[in-house]
């Protein structure tokens, strides 16, 4: 198995010499790796193939047509939704790299003040869903009867409103401050792991800590940053939430707004896998040419040597970007959450702030009156928990055989892996439907096809962080182990696993928060009984409760608040907000 | 919402006390009694609605719960097509796991009834109906009118005053009200995919070229447009007069205004679906959205009760003297579909 690179060849002749047994030339890992691959063949390959074969299938003969493809995009409305998409990812990759990389740099890199903050403030972003962000933006930035309108037309006395959400760009900020967050923890890990000496170098020539940030520490990080773009991307263009609310009112239409259409009576489950296809290519182009870019150069910065990490110097500098920082956490986070809060606690959100305008029967309503949500929360939590277990557990395992190329074609592996970003949450849940729902499985309206498609839906963000994870890591320690006779399993017991925990229980939270509050794959996939608490408040949403969703909400994130604060509490204080 | 605040108050404290007093408390019809005798052993009811708001939806839950308490409810709400999407996907699948439908777009239950998807059931409580409403529904029993929400104006009481507000449905199209209105989506609401093809019907496809000259906001609910209104985001919707009563009751600043060429009543029926798991709770639950109570929770709302023995609350204009926009029943099923999609041209989303 292992004898198609050259390392593995080299190695494979330790086998020979007498102290190394049979069981260490048939390693028992083979069973484990070909297991995965079946795992994979479930989870990705069988929906995959069903969409493939289903944009090409006449609906009323099962024959083979393109019909399905002239139905897709014989309307200028429907191509105009593809570009519309294109053009807002794009958008959206930029302003999300605009937040991200000068605060994962000014954190990991410079000695600028209250760190701590700024991270904790970030990760707040990570906390609050999409949706959540997209309705505290609406009571933000409402035309005519947002916050922000309102104390503008207070302070100036002017009839104008200054910001409406309800346009192209509050899309894209509302997509932003959400998606920026992966970027952030991508980049600043690349950050951590690199060591002073190359920046020293260019220090000791002669240039500045701009020019050597510039010329040096971000080439350095330059995969993660396409990475992250890329995943950033990807997450946009497939993101159910925001675009249903948001991008309705703008008129501006998208995808997955557009493949509603399709999923709505009659169903035309063969229509919409012919319109994803074209994303599908797109994503195919776009993750080649990022190998093409990565694969000229070689990244890996942390070996078993040793090395230092020194923060560069600022001066005056440090508080300009703190200052940015703050204002970026403040879109983010403070600004929706506190609108958020406030208005779960108001009769009527524009009624201001006053005795009379305080209640809990918002509260009251949606825990006790209404008749899902309750139940609702815990199936989000648990299938939350359930899917990150079982993604950071197999994307673990799979990036580190395509890493140390343990099977023939590893890059077909990992392919895989990345595929289900390809593949918008609302097509990936048809996929699943079409494969899983109906009989013989027949798993429609269970736990069990939510879990499943969580995994998929998750898999690639497991899959980037453990691959991250594993790149860093030269094989030379493992080889030493090999060297001295142990297996490859007791090698990623006592050397990978270990330098891995932290990867493995950032990947396990960066899962189980979105997978808690997941909404595009869901919203097809669950049944009456197994509703989850995002299309509990997609339901609501419709109907423009803002006050009781507000309450929703808010019970939501204080939940998942606590479950982070109690896992970087049992992970250790090194965990997520790394201190230096 | 005060109003709404003290009937739930009250609701969850009668809830509260019921829960330590013994069930006999009921007295049943033995018609009843042997259907809620076979419900007990189902469990409960799942109830799909598009029909009223979800906070009216679990209310009613709440209350079929007080009336049979060892049958549990559970109401699953959300807009017209996206309801009829679930029940119609698990048709499909063979998976139905929903025993009650409730929609405000009839032409629903016509192409459910194509796909044998429909029991007949006629509830003991029909007779008690009012005679129209009792016509309203289909003759075999397949499914039966549960509600009325006809779409009028609704508009915010702080930001127009009462003689400035439209009186007609053509008045929308003065362009004082650009970017002032709120309208709903007719691919995702299903009154909303009535109302237009209704007013296609009576003032031809222009009307909504002129609309979207005032750019009015989108919403996907009709509920969505009425909140707007409400929170003052926008000034004047098309909405459910019911909602717009409820809310001036309630203290909300909204009124609302019946135009004079008439409100547009989209047909609201319920059916039990054929393959439905819980078939007795399902026609327990037909039966409680058909009785007195139900009705009494409708009027207290500023709805419309449909039965001869619950009178409308004060303040709801009678329908009887008021002139109603219909669609042509006989050719809206096969109008919705091409409707809705000259209404994504012509507002672009």
């Amino acid at each position: 198995m292992s004898t198609t690179t050259s390392t593995n060849v080299a190695y494979g002749g330790a086998a020979a010499r007498p102290r190394v047994g049979l069981l260490n030339r048939f390693q028992p890992s083979s069973l484990v790796f070909i297991g995965m691959s079946l795992v994979l063949v479930v989870l990705i390959v069988a929906p995959l193939t069903a969409l493939i074969v289903k944009s090409f299938t006449d609906p009323a003969t099962g024959g083979f047509t393109v019909a399905n493809y002239i139905d897709a995009y014989g309307k200028a409305r429907h191509v105009q939704a593809l570009v519309n998409t294109l053009y807002m990812g794009v958008a959206v990759v930029a302003l999300s790299l605009a937040f991200a990389l000068p605060l994962a740099w000014g954190c990991s890199r410079t000695d600028m003040p209250f760190k701590s903050f700024i991270r904790a403030g970030v990760f707040g972003a990570f906390i609050i869903p999409p949706y959540l962000g997209g309705i505290g933006w609406i009571l933000l930035a409402g035309p005519n009867s947002g916050w922000l309108n309102r104390a503008w037309q207070g302070l100036t006395g002017s009839e104008a409103s200054i910001v409406n959400i309800f346009s192209f760009e509050g899309l894209v900020l509302v997509m932003a401050i959400n998606l920026y967050f992966t970027m952030f923890v991508l980049i600043s890990a690349a950050f951590e792991m690199l060591n002073s000496e190359l920046e020293d170098a260019a220090n000791i020539l002669g240039a500045g800590p701009i020019k050597t940030a510039w010329k040096v520490t971000f080439p350095l990080v330059l995969p993660s940053i396409l990475g992250s773009a890329l995943l950033t991307f990807l997450v946009c263009i497939a993101l159910y939430g925001v675009p249903a609310l948001i991008s309705i009112p703008a008129r501006f239409p998208v995808v997955v707004i557009q493949l509603s259409e399709f999923f709505s009576y009659p169903l035309r489950i063969e229509t919409a896998a012919a319109y994803s296809i074209p994303l599908l290519l797109i994503t195919a182009v776009l993750l080649l040419l990022q190998r093409l870019i990565l694969s000229r150069k070689g990244y890996t910065a942390v070996t078993g040597k040793g090395g230092e990490r020194r923060m560069v110097r600022l001066g005056p500098w440090r508080w300009v970007l703190f200052g940015y920082s703050a204002f970026v956490v403040a879109l983010s986070v403070a600004m929706p959450a506190l609108v958020l809060f406030m208005a779960a606690f108001s009769s009527s959100w524009v009624g201001g702030l006053s005795l009379s305008n305080l209640t809990l029967q918002n509260f009251n309503y949606v825990l006790f009156e209404h008749a899902t949500s309750q139940q609702a929360i815990v199936t989000s939590l648990g299938l939350g928990a359930v899917a990150a277990t079982f993604a950071v557990l197999l994307a673990l395992s799979i990036s580190y055989i395509v890493q140390r190329k343990l099977v023939p074609m590893p890059g077909v592996l990992g392919y895989l892996c990345m595929a289900p970003f390809v593949i918008p949450g609302i097509v990936l849940a048809i996929a699943f439907y079409s494969v899983y729902a109906l009989p013989p499985v027949a798993l429609y309206g269970t736990y069990t096809i939510l879990a499943l498609a969580f995994v998929t839906r998750f898999l690639p963000i497991a899959y980037t962080t453990g691959s991250a994870g594993v790149r860093a890591i030269h094989p030379e320690m493992e080889e030493a182990v090999r060297i001295l006779g142990g297996g490859r399993l007791y090698a990623i017991r006592k050397v990978v696993a270990p330098l891995l925990k932290r990867p493995l229980a950032a990947g396990w939270l960066l899962i189980f928060v979105p997978a808690a509050q997941e909404l595009s794959t869901a919203v097809f996939l669950v049944g009456p009984k197994t509703r989850v608490v995002s299309v509990v408040l997609l339901d609501m949403t419709e109907e423009g409760e803002m006050e009781k969703l507000a309450a929703l909400g808010s019970v939501l994130l204080v939940i998942i608040t606590i479950m982070v604060l109690l896992g970087i509490r049992l992970l250790g204080r090194d965990f997520m907000v790394r201190r230096s | 919402m005060k109003f709404a605040t003290k009937t739930f108050a009250a609701a969850a404290a009668i809830c509260a006390g019921l829960a330590s007093m013994p069930a006999s408390a009921q007295s049943y019809e033995p018609w009843e009694q042997e259907l809620y005798d076979a419900a007990k052993e189902e469990g409960g009811v799942v109830w799909y609605v598009s029909q009223t708001t979800s906070e009216m939806a679990n209310a009613i839950c709440a209350e079929f719960a007080k009336r049979y308490p060892d049958v549990t409810c559970d109401a699953i709400r959300a807009t017209g097509s996206v309801t009829f999407q679930r029940v119609m996907q698990e048709v499909q699948a063979n998976a139905v796991q929903g025993d009650v439908y409730s929609s405000n777009d009839d032409t629903d239950f016509v192409e459910m009834l194509k796909a044998d998807a429909l029991a007949a059931y006629k509830p003991h409580n029909l007779e008690h109906m009012l005679p129209s409403m009792k016509a309203a529904g289909n003759q075999d029993g397949y499914w039966y009118a549960s509600n009325i929400s006809p779409y009028g104006i609704v508009y915010n009481t702080d930001l127009v005053p009462a003689d400035e507000a439209p009186k007609t449905w053509n008045d929308l199209l003065d362009p004082k009200w650009k970017d002032q209105l709120a309208i709903a989506h007719p691919g995702f609401s299903g009154s909303m995919s009535m109302f237009t093809v209704a007013v296609e019907e009576a003032y031809g496809w222009e009307y909504f070229e002129k609309l979207e000259a005032n750019k009015p906001q989108i919403g996907r609910s009709v509920s969505d447009g009425y909140n707007l209104v409400v929170s003052g985001e926008r000034k004047v919707a098309i909405a459910p007069i019911t909602l717009g009563l409820g809310g001036k009751m309630g203290g909300k600043p909204v009124d609302i205004v019946v135009p004079e060429d008439g409100l547009m009543l989209p047909p609201s029926g319920t059916g039990l679906l054929a393959a439905a798991p819980h078939p007795n709770a399902g026609k327990l639950f037909e039966e409680f959205l058909l009785g007195k109570e139900a009705a009494q929770m409708l009027a207290d709302a500023h709805r419309f009760p449909l039965r001869s023995d619950v009178p409308t609350a004060d303040g709801v204009p009678s329908l009887a003297n008021t002139p109603m926009i219909t669609a042509n029943p006989g050719t809206a099923a096969e109008k919705v579909g091409p409707t809705t999609e000259k209404f994504r041209e012509t507002f672009g989303i």
